[in-house]
C-alpha cells in the first residue's frame, strides 16, 4: 500500500475515483459517435470551450479591467466595477439575443420580429451604473462628514 | 524509476509564478464559497436534465430521433409519470433557470482558481497527473454543457452537431468528473470554510504562519495588489447578474405580469389576445399548404380498426376542457384552457381497450412530425385531441384543425396539425 502512494503519489481510492470518471468519459465519447459526423464537432466545442475562457476570455477581461477601470480614483474603482461585472455577465449569457444572432430562427418559431433587446441591455446596465454611482456619492458624502 | 521532474523552486517566468497572480481576491476560502453554491445546485441542473430524457421517452416509437438507446449511459430514473400536470413545466423550468442562474458563479470559480493552471511543477506524480486530466474533462464538460445550453435557449445554433446527443453525453462527461471531483476536493472546502478568518472584507495572504503551513496550496496571492474592491463587493456582483438571469428563467415559465421579467430572452413571448401565447413553430414555418387544412382535412385513428373522422365528426364526440401547460425543453411553459375529445376515447373508437401507446403524427413532416405517448399518457382523461383552445377553434400556428395536448409531457411531444392517430396496444 505504502509502494502504490510512493509511485502514484496518493491512494488506491483516488486512482480508482479518477479511473471510474474516465471510463464514463469514453462511455459518452461512444455516445457521441453514434453521429460519426457530429463527433469532430462536438470535440472541437468541448477543447475550443475550454481554451477559449482559459487562455483568451479570463486574460481579456482582466486586461480591460487593468487598462481602464484599475485606473480611475482608487476609492471610485469598486463602485464602476460592480455594475460593470454585472452588466459584462449578462452580456456573455445573453449576445446571441442582444445582438440579434437567433433573430431569424426567431421569427420563424415565434411569429415575433426580435428587436429591441439591445436597447434593454443599455437601459439595464444604464440603471445599474446609476445606482452605484448613487452609491458612490453616498458614501462621499459620508466620508466628508 | 523516479520521474524527470523539473526543478519545483524554478518556474519559468509569468503565469507560472504564484507572484504574477495579483489580485487580492482571491484565496482558498472564497474559492471554497463559490464551490460550495456549485456543489448544491449543479446537481440539481445535472439531475433535472437526465429527468427531460426520461419526460422525453426515448423507448417509445421515435422518440430517440435516432439515438441508439441501449449503452451504458442511457438510463432512466424512471418511466415518465402523467401528471401532476406541471410536472415537465417544473423540472425544465429549473434546469434552465438554475443553468442560467449559476452559469456567473461557474465563471466565478473558474477565475478563481486560474493560478491552479499555471501551477509548477505542471505534474507532481501520476496521481497529480490524472488529476490534472479529470479536471479538464471538468472545466471543459461544464463549459460545453452551459455553452451548448444557453446558445439553443436563444434560437442560435450556431453549432453543427445535433443539440440533444451531445448535451446529453456531455453531461455524463460532466457528472462522472464532479462526481471524482467532489470526494477529492471536499475536505479541502471543509478546511477552507473553517478559517473563519477575515473572509469577505478582508485580502492577501493568510496573516499567521501557522495558517500559511496549513495551506500550502494556497490560492492566496503572496504578493496581493491593493484592496480596491471587497470579496463582498465582488460576490454582490456575481450574485446581481445571478439574480437577473434568475428572473429571466422564472419570467418565462411565469403568466401574467410576471412573464415581462423574462425581458432579455426571446423563449416564450406572448403576443395580445386569448391566442396570443407562445408558439415555438408557427404555420407559415411548418411550410405547410392551407388546403391540406381545409374541408377535405380528415383523421386518421389506426387501432384494432381503422377509422376515417372529419372535423366535424370530432366535434360531435364528447369534448372536455382541462387547463394544461404546454411546457418546452428550453425552460418555458404557458398554460392555456384546451377543449377537445379524450384520445382514450377515440382509443375505444379504435377497439383499443387495454393499455395502448398512441403515436400522433403531424402534417409537418420536420424532426418532431410525430411523437409517441405512453400508455400512462393516453390513460389519462385530460389527453386530449384538442380542437379548441380559450374558447376559440385552434389558430393556424397552434395546430388547426387538430393537436394533442397531454399534462406533463415537453411541449415538442404535443402535435400539431394531426393528420393520424395509432394506437398500439402494449404489456405494462
Amino acid at each position: 500500500m505504502s509502494r502504490i502512494r510512493a509511485r502514484y503519489g496518493a491512494g488506491p481510492g483516488h486512482l480508482l475515483l479518477l479511473l471510474a470518471s474516465f471510463v464514463i468519459a469514453g462511455a459518452a465519447i461512444v455516445g457521441w459517435f453514434q453521429r460519426p459526423n457530429d463527433l469532430e464537432s462536438v470535440l472541437v466545442w468541448f477543447v475550443a470551450a475550454v481554451l477559449l475562457h482559459d487562455l483568451v476570455l479570463l486574460p481579456l477581461y482582466s486586461l480591460l479591467d487593468r487598462l481602464t477601470i484599475s485606473r480611475l480614483p482608487p476609492r471610485s474603482i469598486a463602485y464602476v466595477r460592480v455594475p460593470a461585472i454585472v452588466s459584462g455577465l449578462l452580456l456573455l449569457v445573453l449576445f446571441p439575443t442582444i445582438l440579434g444572432f437567433g433573430a431569424h430562427a426567431e421569427l420563424r418559431a415565434s411569429g415575433i420580429p426580435e428587436h429591441g433587446y439591445l436597447l434593454r441591455w443599455l437601459v439595464l446596465s444604464g440603471v445599474l451604473f446609476a445606482i452605484s454611482g448613487l452609491a458612490y456619492a453616498l458614501a462621499r458624502a459620508r466620508r466628508a462628514h | 524509476m523516479r520521474l524527470p521532474l523539473p526543478d519545483p523552486n524554478k518556474p519559468p517566468p509569468g503565469p507560472f509564478r504564484p507572484e504574477f497572480w495579483r489580485s487580492p481576491l482571491r484565496s482558498s476560502q472564497l474559492t471554497a464559497m463559490l464551490g460550495l453554491v456549485l456543489l448544491v445546485g449543479l446537481p440539481v441542473v445535472a439531475i433535472t436534465g437526465l429527468l427531460s430524457n426520461d419526460a422525453y421517452q426515448p423507448g417509445l416509437g421515435g422518440n430517440a430521433l435516432g439515438r441508439q438507446i441501449n449503452g451504458p449511459l442511457d438510463v432512466y430514473l424512471f418511466g415518465w409519470p402523467s401528471g401532476p400536470r406541471w410536472l415537465y413545466a417544473l423540472t425544465q423550468g429549473a434546469h434552465v433557470t438554475l443553468g442560467l442562474a449559476l452559469f456567473p458563479v461557474v465563471l466565478a470559480k473558474l477565475w478563481s482558481v486560474i493560478p491552479r493552471l499555471f501551477e509548477w511543477p505542471p505534474i507532481r506524480s501520476p496521481a497529480h497527473a490524472l488529476e490534472r486530466l479529470s479536471l479538464a474533462l471538468l472545466v471543459g464538460s461544464t463549459l460545453f454543457e452551459f455553452v451548448t445550453g444557453i446558445l439553443n435557449i436563444q434560437y442560435w445554433y450556431a453549432f453543427k452537431f445535433d443539440f440533444p446527443q451531445a448535451h446529453y453525453y456531455g453531461a455524463w462527461v460532466f457528472i462522472g468528473a464532479l462526481a471524482a471531483h467532489i470526494p477529492l476536493k471536499l475536505p479541502t472546502l471543509q478546511r477552507s470554510l473553517r478559517v473563519r478568518r477575515e473572509v469577505l472584507e478582508g485580502a492577501g495572504p493568510l496573516a499567521s504562519p501557522t495558517a500559511q503551513r496549513a495551506d500550502p496550496h494556497s490560492l492566496s496571492s503572496p504578493r496581493p495588489a491593493a484592496v480596491t474592491l471587497s470579496r463582498r463587493g465582488l460576490l454582490t456582483a456575481v450574485a446581481g447578474a445571478s439574480g437577473i438571469l434568475l428572473l429571466q428563467g422564472v419570467g418565462q415559465s411565469a403568466g401574467g405580469w410576471a412573464r415581462s421579467l423574462a425581458f432579455l430572452l426571446p423563449r416564450g413571448r406572448t403576443r395580445p389576445g386569448p391566442l396570443g401565447f407562445p408558439v415555438n413553430k408557427t404555420w407559415v414555418s411548418s411550410g405547410l399548404r392551407r388546403v391540406l387544412v381545409g374541408d377535405r382535412w380528415r383523421l386518421t385513428v389506426r387501432g384494432d380498426r381503422t377509422l376515417v373522422l372529419s372535423r366535424q365528426q370530432l366535434l360531435a364526440l364528447p369534448q372536455h376542457t382541462y387547463e394544461l401547460p404546454i411546457a418546452c425543453v428550453e425552460g418555458w411553459s404557458t398554460t392555456q384552457r384546451w377543449t377537445g375529445v379524450r384520445v382514450s376515447d377515440l382509443a375505444a373508437l379504435a377497439g383499443v381497450a387495454g393499455p395502448a401507446i398512441l403515436t400522433s403524427v403531424s402534417l409537418e413532416t420536420g424532426t418532431y412530425g410525430q411523437a409517441t405517448l405512453g400508455h400512462q399518457q393516453v390513460a389519462n382523461p385530460q389527453t386530449l385531441l384538442a380542437l379548441e383552445v380559450n374558447g376559440h377553434d385552434l389558430p393556424l400556428d397552434h395546430g388547426y384543425p387538430a393537436r394533442i395536448i397531454s399534462p406533463a409531457v415537453p411541449g415538442v411531444h404535443c402535435t400539431k396539425w394531426v393528420s393520424e392517430l395509432r394506437f398500439e396496444a402494449v404489456r405494462t
